[in-house]
């Protein structure tokens, strides 16, 4: 199967005339596995093909061109193949996507997290694809992640923790998915919360899909001491909340398993949630499919997976899909 | 009551290590010593956070190094040392990190694995059995047998323990001062003193649990920590006229402790160099003096001529010294300040009073002494500076002429003055992955000038040195996004880049080193500043770099005759 990079960081397949996360002149369709900026094509002309919430986030995040909506698990035939989407848990609307062709089946993943984030659809894979394009952001057996129990609990006592102590808890957390996903795990404590705007604008969609967000408002700066307040990291150092005295911060990410982001953020708790799937549980899951060839792309550590892999027996390669370095 | 294990410590310091207060983190330690009845883990509660494995004052390492413990680590976890380990500690920038999480991840580690109660009294005893372990084989079986015993945290722990640095938990030792004198209601400036006194955290906390501080001794060759100076930018100092000035020498801190026939000599981080200065010994055991400890500066002395470090450098590492050796570059001890004179400790006197105490003993005894000058305005400082570079010395020493002897403290009480060797623009060539709290990012680069239209090379770019300091976080972070955006290469922590981030980077010294590309290395080269108006045809040429070295040469010292900087 011929796979050619197309866009900022997407794929497109001649033999199959489709493209996915990236903008290709002579795709037939464009599946877009999910709404974060460097899956989301840019261009106007492309015939997108995604979730509706996938849709909706593109739309609130200044996208002007069309799209059809495909839900999970409905078969879309093109001339060439029939592609199915399957939620990938990463965030609300993320897919996975199967093609099944002439030259047999082929899953891209997109991002993914297994087990899914509990502010998307859930997770569900088939049972088999003879290829498998997966991301690998966190590819070192130094990242395997705690329960999303385990996760939920110290997220709920850092706020609970910081609050009697007279504090402001402070979490940062990406924009879209992460910033839901901690909105949706303090829900039950009922404490008002503020999240900042451009997070904030996305939060309706995950409540039309029935993901119970809680007691929040838009971030206010003369009113946010004492609610609890989700941000991405990039607002600490414009000036957010930057008017109160007593704030504790935590950063959620994957990356905040490594210590060394304490210092580099100065925050006061790491809590290593993350929307990717570990180390151990990629491994399995390429095991899983038991695909006849995997593609690895979104890592900074191919080598190791392609080590691990093929100790399993399994033929792998590193796609890479980083943009090429200015000449 | 049941004792506290050596799990229960480390928890205190992963604990410690996640409070960001001062104040929070020093209740944190003075509530886990006070829990410690017996004195001997008490000592070893004390020592272990602030100095580590061994007493600092025994002088004693383990030797276990990154690798060492990495490669043990790998085949502990079964897993490869070259594919899988390196990688990771790449990502964490630390080795022990890594070390750490792979234990509580690999299935393989988990299941050899079976944590007992260790107390603090059995580290000890295993940080010595690797002590007197010879090979590295002997070394990794004792590791291999230690981790079956540990949970990760505290596997972490023990091996930041053995390497010479710190815990990483940032905490000082200061602040280890401070939890003594909390944990058993003492004064904390008491303390303070006391653990000058015995440079022993360990022997610190036993005297202040037993109300016995007022015991301490300062013990005759056992080193105090230095005194340390900070650097000044600029030359406008307010209160100028309450410093005194000394000229400041390119040489090597020492601390020399006197006694008769018996002579120490310790360096900067405070081991025991005594072998490597038989001159110095010698010269201090004609004089036959009273029990004394002075702190100075070991220089190449040779025609009434103090010679640059590079020519000190030739004997640093030397053990025993040969005649050769001792002959082609003599040294001699400069003395500038007093700890220990007339049977007590006098660091708390003022600098004035030991440098009356000084200039006595060096005169009555004839030993070399710096020059001490007045200063009264900018002028004067000016004029100072310009002749301590012609005596070929490095800058100027500002010292507070009221200020008491502060061991192991960088405060304002001492300024140094430098003057830069140069700077040059030059091409980012390759970003290496940093560690410790630079873990995760590219902090370390590898800095080239062009070579482009000179003969002898074919290359465009070739490196002079490699910077790892001078720029904000910010910056780095600038740069980081940059370099993703320039890498063509990969080799495992390094990135190799197209040459097109200029920066302008400034070094003490110009030396010449055949083994390098260039022929010559910087002596400490950090960033001055990002050139991003500045492209790869600005760089700086091989010839600059010759020119520079050339205008060195020809800058030799001058002999001490006139207006010398020491008095001998």
């Amino acid at each position: 199967m011929k796979i050619q990079k197309t866009g900022y960081h997407g794929l497109y397949f001649p033999d199959l005339r489709i493209s996915m996360d990236g903008y290709h002149p002579a795709a037939e369709a464009v599946f877009v596995s999910h709404a974060h900026a460097d899956h989301m094509p840019r261009n106007r002309q492309a015939n997108i093909m995604a979730t509706q919430p996938t849709l909706d986030f593109m739309t609130r995040r200044g996208f002007t061109g069309k799209g059809s909506a495909l839900p999970f698990y409905k078969v879309f035939e093109t001339d060439y193949c029939s592609v199915t989407l399957y939620p990938a848990g990463h965030i609300l609307g993320s897919a996975m996507i199967f093609v099944e062709s002439d030259s047999g089946t082929l899953l891209y993943t997109g991002d993914y997290r297994i087990p899914p984030s509990p502010a998307t659809e859930g997770f569900g894979a088939p049972k088999q694809a003879d290829i498998l394009i997966t991301e690998a952001t966190f590819a070192l057996p130094i990242y395997k992640w705690k329960s999303q129990d385990e996760l939920a609990e110290e997220i709920s006592n850092f706020a609970l923790n910081s609050l009697n102590d007279g504090y402001t808890p402070i979490f940062l957390g990406y924009n879209l998915g992460k910033g839901q996903e901690l909105l949706h795990i303090l829900a039950p404590l009922g404490h008002p919360m503020m999240i900042h705007g451009a997070g904030f604008k996305l939060c309706d969609v995950y409540e039309n899909y029935g993901i119970d967000l809680g007691n929040y408002t838009v971030y206010n700066r003369d009113t946010c001491e004492g609610k609890i307040l989700v941000a991405p990291s990039s607002a600490i150092g414009n000036g957010f909340a930057s008017n109160l005295s007593k704030t504790r911060i935590a950063y959620c990410s994957g990356w905040a398993a490594n210590e060394s982001r304490r210092t580099q953020l100065t925050v006061d708790k790491l809590i290593p949630i993350s929307d990717h799937l570990d180390f151990f549980e990629l491994i399995r899951f390429c095991k899983q499919m038991n695909p006849h060839q995997v593609y690895i792309t979104h890592t900074p550590n191919p080598a190791v997976v392609e080590y691990y892999l093929e100790k399993e027996g399994i033929n792998s390669t590193y796609l890479n899909l980083e943009p090429e370095a200015e000449e | 009551m049941k004792k506290v294990t050596f799990r229960e410590y480390c928890l205190v310091l992963q604990n410690i290590r996640e409070t960001r207060s001062t104040n929070s983190k020093i209740t944190a330690l003075s509530e886990c010593l006070s829990k410690f009845k017996n004195n001997d883990e008490l000592f070893l509660a004390a020592q272990f956070i602030g100095e580590g494995a061994f007493e600092e004052i025994s002088g004693k390492k383990a030797s276990v190094g990154s690798r060492t413990s990495g490669l043990a680590a790998a085949s502990f976890c079964n897993i490869d040392y070259d594919r899988v380990f390196k990688p990771c500690r790449t990502a964490t920038g630390s080795s022990s990190e890594t070390i750490e999480r792979l234990m509580e991840n690999i299935p393989e580690a988990i299941n050899q694995r079976e944590p007992q109660e260790l107390l603090l009294t059995d580290v000890r005893d295993i940080f010595e059995q690797l002590f007197q372990a010879g090979t590295r084989a002997g070394k990794e079986a004792i590791l291999w047998e230690t981790w079956k015993k540990m949970t990760p945290v505290e596997i972490k722990f023990f091996i930041r323990m053995l390497g010479q640095g710190s815990l990483r938990i940032g905490f000082e030792t200061r602040s280890v001062v401070a939890s003594i004198a909390e944990a058993f209601g003492k004064i904390r400036e008491e303390v303070r003193y006391t653990h000058m006194i015995t440079g022993s955290l360990g022997q610190t906390a036993i005297l202040a649990k037993e109300n016995r501080l007022n015991e301490a001794r300062f013990q005759l060759f056992h080193p105090l920590s230095f005194m340390l100076a900070s650097p000044i930018e600029s030359r406008s100092i307010e209160n100028l006229e309450e410093y005194v000035a000394e000229e400041k020498f390119d040489g090597m801190r020492a601390q020399v402790h006197v006694d008769g026939e018996t002579i120490k000599i310790f360096s900067r981080d405070l081991n025991d160099v005594t072998h490597s200065f038989p001159d110095i010994v010698d010269f201090f055991k004609a004089r036959e003096m009273p029990p004394t400890v002075f702190d100075g500066e070991i220089c190449v002395y040779k025609n009434d001529t103090i010679l640059s470090f590079q020519m000190l450098q030739k004997r640093m590492g030397i053990k025993k010294p040969g005649r050769k050796i001792l002959q082609l570059y003599p040294v001699l001890y400069i003395c500038y300040d007093l700890v220990f004179a007339r049977g007590e400790p006098i660091f708390d006197f003022s600098l004035e009073k030991r440098r009356n105490l000084l200039e006595q003993i060096t005169a009555q005894y004839n030993l070399p002494v710096t020059n001490q000058m007045s200063i009264e305005n900018p002028d004067d400082l000016e004029f100072l500076f310009q002749r301590a570079l012609d005596h070929g010395n490095e800058g100027l020493m500002l010292k507070l002429k009221n200020s008491p002897y502060e061991y192991g403290q960088r405060r304002k009480s001492w300024l140094k003055v430098k003057k830069p060797g140069g700077s040059l623009d030059t091409v980012i060539m390759y970003a290496h992955a940093g560690s410790g709290k630079r873990g995760g990012t590219y902090s370390d680069f590898t800095l080239g000038i062009s070579v482009k239209d000179d003969e002898r090379y074919e290359e465009e770019f070739i490196p002079i040195g490699k910077a790892y300091g001078g720029y904000t976080d910010e910056e780095l972070k600038m740069m980081n996004r940059k370099i993703k955006e320039l890498t063509v290469e990969r080799y495992g922590p390094t990135l190799g880049l197209l040459p097109k981030l200029v920066v302008e980077i400034e070094f003490d010294d110009i030396q010449l080193n055949n083994r390098t590309k260039a022929g010559y290395t910087l002596r400490l080269p950090r960033f001055r500043s990002i050139r991003w108006d500045l492209g790869p045809a600005d760089v700086n040429t091989l010839k600059d770099v010759e020119e520079l070295y050339t205008q060195k040469l020809m800058n030799q010292p001058k002999q001490q005759s006139e207006n010398s900087s020491i008095i001998f």
